[in-house]
């Protein structure tokens, strides 16, 4: 029984995984230039998650599978006298829509409730049963 | 053989399954909790009606037979998925409202199976001790 334990665990982890990507994405809403200085602007990161505690480990559970990049178009705004502007006075933002980063970040917030609830559902179903003993 | 029998007549049997039913359920359960946001994940869940219908026909069964005769430790607990809410655009068919219910009423019962039993065994340590 002390398997639940380890999936909400497993559970946790890719939740905060998930918040973490959320906080790099609101951290870069307006980060137009890679670590090298280009102009190359940031694109929303996203997490993807798959059933098993790990790729190799198929106890019952979940692990973030991958972080993906979201090939969605970047916006453009006018702002001719940005140096990254193109020629026709216009420049690329990120693709970070801060609406969705807030729904997704309650969600993931959501869950992660959730999974300590089950994990404290758990323990306490354990003391009963020690309980027994005593 | 003795001893045997005395731990297992009476309700101990059908306690000591509900207990065990409920704390496999409660794996479950964090299983899909785990999972509620992994895309193309099925909900899966163990039928509390037909373990209880099972556990009702054997209870009958065993009001007569002789004591210890039947037994109750091969009862069906398949993990099943149950079809029932939305089907989401990734292919998952959460319902975080349903979870935490079932859980909640999964963890109810299992502390009320443990509960019953511990009144059973202080019966049974009462008899022993000859009510002193």
């Amino acid at each position: 029984m002390f398997d639940i334990l380890d999936m909400g665990a497993s559970a946790l982890t890719a939740q905060r995984i998930r918040m973490d990507t959320i906080a790099g994405n609101i951290a870069n809403i307006n980060t137009l230039r890679d670590a090298n200085g280009k102009p190359n602007p940031y694109r929303r990161r996203f997490v993807v998650f798959a059933p098993g505690q790990a790729e190799n480990d198929p106890r019952p559970g979940v692990h973030v599978k991958s972080v993906q990049l979201d090939q969605s178009p970047l916006p453009k705004r006018y702002d001719p006298g940005n140096p990254d502007a193109d020629k026709d006075g216009y420049v690329k933002y990120p693709n970070v829509d801060l609406s969705i980063e807030f729904v997704n970040a309650l969600e993931a917030s959501r869950a992660y409730e959730a999974n300590v609830t089950m994990m404290d559902t758990a323990k306490s179903m354990f003391n009963s049963s020690l309980r027994l003993l005593a | 053989m003795y001893l045997d029998r005395l731990l297992n007549q009476g309700s101990v049997p059908v306690l000591e399954q509900l207990a065990t039913f409920t704390e496999a359920r409660q794996s479950v359960l964090g299983e899909d909790v785990a999972n509620i946001s992994t895309p193309g994940y099925v909900q899966k869940d163990m039928s509390v009606d037909q373990f209880q219908q099972e556990l009702a026909q054997r209870v009958q069964q065993a009001d007569s037979a002789a004591p210890g005769s039947v037994r109750f430790d091969d009862i069906s607990t398949d993990i099943q998925n149950p079809v029932n809410g939305i089907l989401f655009h990734d292919g998952n068919n959460r319902s975080m409202e349903q979870l935490m219910s079932d859980q909640a009423k999964n963890a109810l019962m299992h502390n009320l199976a443990i509960e019953l039993l511990r009144s059973q065994y202080s019966q049974l340590e009462t008899a022993i001790k000859e009510g002193k």
